[in-house]
C-alpha cells in the first residue's frame, strides 16, 4: 500500500541527486544507499536515505514515519487519566518522565501542586528513567562501532534499575505511577535501602563504561571531531538535552525553570563541552548518569514524610484553558501544550517530543560525512523512534 | 508555578512581569500593528497573536530579540468536534446546543477555525514565549501562510509535519512532503473533522469504572 | 532428504528431525516499538539468557532465520516491509507476535494509521500477549512454540498444507491462556 509513495520518493531522491552531484576531479558515478527501514544501527524504524559519491555522502535525508501511532489525535479522545497511560510509550526507555510534564501542565491549569513527598519521589522516578534510558544509550554506543560487550552489561546493570522502577511503580517498562496531583501509591518497605545499593552499582558500571569505551582509540578515532555541530546551528534547529550542551550550550531545564519538582533541593552539575562532535555528546550523556545517581542518593537522603496524594475529585475535569510545561527528559526537552476546553480529556495536546527536533537536523550534519559516520553520528545524536514519530 | 506555591503572603500585590511586558514593547515597536493580542500570566507564561501577513516578521523580530532557541511550531484547530470528545459515544447524536459547536478561540483570542502555534525561548534570559497567528481559509479552502525556514532552520520539519496534519501550506517551504503517512493517504488527520473509523465502528464504551483516589483512604503507607 | 521433499517420512524420523529443529531456532529480531527493548533484554541480556532453550537470536539476515519475533507495532506504513521480511524467510517458518501492539493494535486500536495486528498480514504461531510483556513471557513464548514445532507433520509443511500436528490438534498459542476463538 506504500509502493506508490516509495516510488515518488524515489523519482524525488533521483532528481535531488542529479542536482546535488559533485564531479570534482575524478568522475564516479553516485549511488543511492538504503538504510533501513528496519536496521540494527537504527534503533528502530529509521530510515535514511543517503546519496553517495564514493564513500562520502553528498546529501542525506531519514525517512520518518514508519512508528508514526498519532498520538496528538489519539489524546483528544482520551480522558485526561487515559492519556497518562498512552504517553508512557513515546519515549519508551525513560516512560516515567514521559508522564511528568503532561501531569506537570494538567495541575498548573488546574491549580494545585502535589505535595513535597509526591515531588520528591516524583524527581526519583525521573532520573530513575534517565538512568535506565541512558546506560542503555552507553552499551548500544559499543554495538555501533562493534564493540558487543557494553551491551550485555548495560543490559545487566539496566536490570537494577528496572527492578527498582518496578518496585515502586508495579510497571518494569511503563509504569503510569504518575497522578493529577500526586503518586498513585508511597514507596515500598526497604526500597530506599536497595537504591543506595543500586546506585552504587550504577556508578561502577559509569567506570567501567568510561575504561572500556570511552578510553578506547579505536573508540575516540570514530567519534573525536565527527559531526560537530556549532552552538548557533544547535539552537536554531532546536536541539536540547545533551546534543545541545555538547555544543557547549549552559542549559538545562532541571536548573533553569521553575517546576514543582524537587530540583532545587539537590546539588548537581550541569556538564558542558565545547567540542560540539560525537565524542562530546557520549561524553556529556555518560557524566549524567553519574550526575543522575548523586541526585536520587541525595534525594533518598531528605526524602519529606507526609501524603503522596492532595485532593482531587474523583472525577477529574481540568478547566478551560492553555499551559505549556517541558522538563528535562533523558533525550531532551519534552513538553506538553496541552489546551482544556473544560471537558473529561484534553482538546488538543501539542507534543513537543525531544527526538523529532534532534533529528532533523541529520541532513545538515550527515553531509559530506563518510559512509561509517553516519552510524556514529546518528548513534551520538541518540533518538528513539517512538519520540520521533510519536 | 510561582504564583501556586505561594503560602497567601504576597496574593495581596498584584504581581507584575517586567521582563514579559519588555518583550511585548519590543515587538510592538518592531513590527507594530501586526501585534493583535497579548496575553500574560506573569511569571509563567506568554501568548502573543500576531496577524497572519506578519508571521515571518514576527519571527524575524523575535530572534533578534534573543529568542534563538526554536522550540516548536504547529498548529491548532478550533472546531469542537463533530464526533464528540473521548467520553462520548461518536455515533450518537450531538446534542444542538449552539454553544457547544461554537469555535472558540484559546488566549489571546482569534478570529478563524485554524491558528498557528509556535514557541521559542531565549535561553540567557530563561524566557519563552508562543506566538499564534490566524490562518485565513481561502474561498477555495485551501489555507498558507508564509514558511519559518529562513528564519529557524529548524522549522523544515515541523511545518511537514504541519501541512501533513492540518492542510496548511507554507509559501516558500521548498518540500512539503509526507513526514509520517504513505503518500496516498487522504485527509488531514488532526483537523476536528477527520474521523476514526475504529471508533466509529466499536464505540468506547465509556467511563466504566474510575479507580478510588490512594489519598481518600485513611491508611496511607509510610516506609522510610 | 529426498524423502521430505515428497512429503513422506517415517514418524520416528519425523520425531528426531522436529527434535533438532525444535532446539536449533535461529531467531529474527524484527523490533519495532517498546517491546524490542524487551526482546533485547530477553535475547542479548545475561540474566535472561535465551540460547540456554536452544534459540540462536542473531542470524544474519531474515533468509537464514526458522523464527521472526514481530515485536512492537505494526504500522500501515511498516506493514509492506513486514511481509516482504516473511516472504523472505526460508520454509519451514513461524512467527511470534509479541506485544498487545502486534496482537491486536493495543493501545492504538482506535488510531488512524496502526495496522490491528501484525495477525492481518502475516501468520502468527505464538501470541504474548502484555504491554510490554515481561522477557520471561516471550521466553515462555518461545518454548511453547518448540513444543509446537515437536508435535508437526514436516512433511505436510513441505507440501504446502502449513502446520499439521501428528497427534493432538493445535491452534494458535497464547501465552497464559487458551486458545484464541
Amino acid at each position: 500500500m506504500t509502493m506508490l509513495s516509495e516510488r515518488q520518493q524515489l523519482s524525488y531522491i533521483a532528481a535531488q541527486a542529479a542536482d546535488a552531484r559533485l564531479n570534482v576531479e575524478l568522475e564516479t558515478e553516485g549511488m543511492t544507499l538504503n538504510i533501513g527501514p528496519q536496521h540494527p544501527a537504527t534503533h528502530g524504524t529509521l530510515r535514511i536515505i543517503a546519496r553517495l559519491d564514493g564513500e562520502q555522502v553528498i546529501w542525506a535525508e531519514p525517512s520518518a514515519g514508519y512508528m508514526h501511532r498519532g498520538y496528538e489525535k489519539l489524546t483528544e479522545v482520551r480522558t485526561f487519566p487515559q492519556v497518562t497511560a498512552l504517553i508512557n510509550r513515546i519515549d519508551w526507555l525513560g516512560s516515567f518522565a514521559n508522564e511528568v510534564p503532561f501531569i506537570l501542565a494538567a495541575e498548573q491549569l488546574m491549580e494545585i501542586e502535589a505535595p513535597p513527598r509526591a515531588q520528591h519521589i516524583r524527581t526519583i522516578l525521573f532520573e530513575l528513567s534517565r538512568i535506565a534510558n541512558v546506560s542503555l544509550f552507553l552499551g548500544d554506543l559499543g554495538v555501533q562501532m562493534g564493540a558487543v560487550t557494553p551491551v550485555f552489561m548495560a543490559f545487566r546493570d539496566r536490570e537494577y534499575v528496572l527492578n527498582l522502577i518496578e518496585g515502586a511503580t508495579g510497571g518494569r517498562f511503563h509504569p503510569n505511577f504518575d497522578r493529577i496531583g500526586g503518586l498513585k501509591d508511597d514507596l515500598p518497605k526497604g526500597w530506599l535501602d536497595e537504591t543506595r545499593q543500586v546506585m552504587k552499582k550504577l556508578r561502577n558500571f559509569c567506570d567501567e563504561i568510561e575504561d572500556l569505551l570511552f578510553g578506547n582509540e579505536i573508540f575516540q578515532s570514530r567519534t573525536r571531531g565527527i559531526g560537530v555541530i556549532p552552538a548557533d546551528v544547535a539552537r536554531q534547529y532546536g536541539l536540547s538535552g545533551a546534543n545541545l550542551r555538547a555544543s557547549g550550550v549552559d542549559w538545562d531545564l532541571r536548573r533553569d525553570q521553575k517546576l514543582p519538582l524537587a530540583y532545587d533541593k539537590v546539588d548537581f552539575r550541569v556538564w558542558t563541552h565545547p567540542d560540539g562532535d560525537s565524542w562530546a555528546r557520549c561524553w556529556i550523556r555518560l557524566q549524567e548518569v553519574r550526575e543522575a545517581t548523586k541526585i536520587v542518593d541525595q534525594l533518598i537522603e531528605t526524602l519529606p514524610p507526609g501524603p503522596v496524594m492532595t485532593k482531587v475529585p474523583r472525577i477529574i475535569k481540568v478547566p478551560e484553558g492553555e499551559a505549556w510545561v517541558s522538563t528535562e527528559n533523558p533525550l531532551g526537552e519534552m513538553g506538553y501544550y496541552v489546551v482544556s476546553k473544560g471537558g473529561l480529556g484534553p482538546f488538543r495536546v501539542k507534543i513537543r517530543s525531544a527526538s523529532f527536533n534532534n533529528i532533523s537536523i541529520t541532513p545538515w550534519v550527515l553531509k559530506g560525512v563518510y559512509v561509517p559516520d553516519i552510524i556514529t553520528i546518528l548513534a551520538s545524536l541518540y533518538f528513539i523512534l517512538g519520540d520521533i514519530d510519536r | 508555578m510561582a504564583q501556586l506555591s505561594d503560602t497567601g503572603t504576597s496574593e495581596e500585590t498584584p504581581v507584575i512581569d517586567e521582563l514579559r511586558d519588555e518583550i511585548v514593547a519590543k515587538l510592538r515597536s518592531d513590527i507594530g500593528d501586526a501585534v493583535i493580542d497579548v496575553h500574560q500570566i506573569p511569571g509563567v507564561d506568554l501568548w502573543v497573536r500576531v496577524s497572519a501577513d506578519a508571521w515571518r516578521a514576527a519571527g524575524e523580530a523575535l530572534r533578534a530579540q534573543g529568542f534563538d532557541y526554536f522550540c516548536f511550531l504547529s498548529a491548532m484547530d478550533w472546531m469542537p468536534s463533530p464526533f464528540g470528545t473521548g467520553e462520548n459515544d461518536p455515533t450518537d447524536e450531538v446534542e444542538d446546543d449552539p454553544s457547544a459547536a461554537e469555535v472558540r478561540q484559546g488566549y489571546a483570542g482569534g478570529e478563524t477555525r485554524f491558528q498557528m502555534l509556535a514557541r521559542v525561548t531565549d535561553l540567557r534570559r530563561h524566557v519563552s514565549i508562543t506566538l499564534k497567528a490566524d490562518v485565513p481559509e481561502s474561498p477555495d479552502g485551501s489555507m498558507s501562510i508564509a514558511s519559518w525556514i529562513s528564519v529557524y532552520a529548524g522549522a523544515n520539519w515541523h511545518e511537514r509535519e504541519t501541512h501533513e496534519m492540518f492542510g496548511i501550506n507554507f509559501d516558500g517551504h521548498p518540500d512539503l512532503r509526507n513526514m509520517y503517512l504513505p503518500g496516498d493517504f487522504e485527509g488531514y488527520p488532526l483537523r476536528k473533522d477527520f474521523p476514526l473509523l475504529a471508533r466509529l465502528v466499536k464505540p468506547w464504551p465509556g467511563i466504566v469504572d474510575v479507580e478510588p483516589m490512594p489519598a481518600s483512604d485513611d491508611d496511607e503507607g509510610d516506609d522510610s | 532428504m529426498g524423502l521430505v521433499d515428497r512429503g513422506r517420512l517415517p514418524a520416528p524420523l519425523t520425531k528426531l528431525f522436529n527434535i533438532g529443529r525444535s532446539y536449533s531456532m535461529w531467531v529474527y529480531q524484527w523490533g519495532l516499538a517498546c517491546c524490542a527493548i524487551e526482546m533485547g533484554a530477553a535475547f542479548g541480556s545475561p540474566r535472561y539468557d535465551v540460547m540456554r532453550l536452544g534459540v540462536i537470536p542473531l542470524p544474519a539476515s531474515p533468509r537464514q532465520a526458522d523464527l521472526v519475533v514481530v515485536s512492537g507495532t505494526v504500522t500501515d506504513k511498516m506493514a509492506p516491509a513486514v511481509k516482504r521480511l516473511y516472504e523472505q524467510m526460508p520454509e519451514p517458518k513461524y512467527v511470534i507476535s509479541m506485544g498487545s501492539c502486534a496482537n491486536c493494535g493495543g493501545p492504538y486500536w482506535d488510531s488512524y494509521s496502526v495496522t490491528k495486528g501484525v495477525d492481518q498480514i502475516i501468520p502468527v504461531d505464538v501470541y504474548v500477549p502484555g504491554c510490554p510483556p515481561r522477557p520471561e513471557a516471550l521466553l515462555e513464548g518461545v518454548v511453547l512454540l518448540q513444543q509446537r514445532i515437536k508435535h508437526e507433520d514436516m512433511g505436510a509443511r513441505w507440501r504446502g498444507e502449513g502446520f499439521k500436528p501428528i497427534k493432538r490438534d493445535s491452534e494458535p498459542i497464547v501465552v497464559g491462556g487458551g486458545p484464541i476463538e
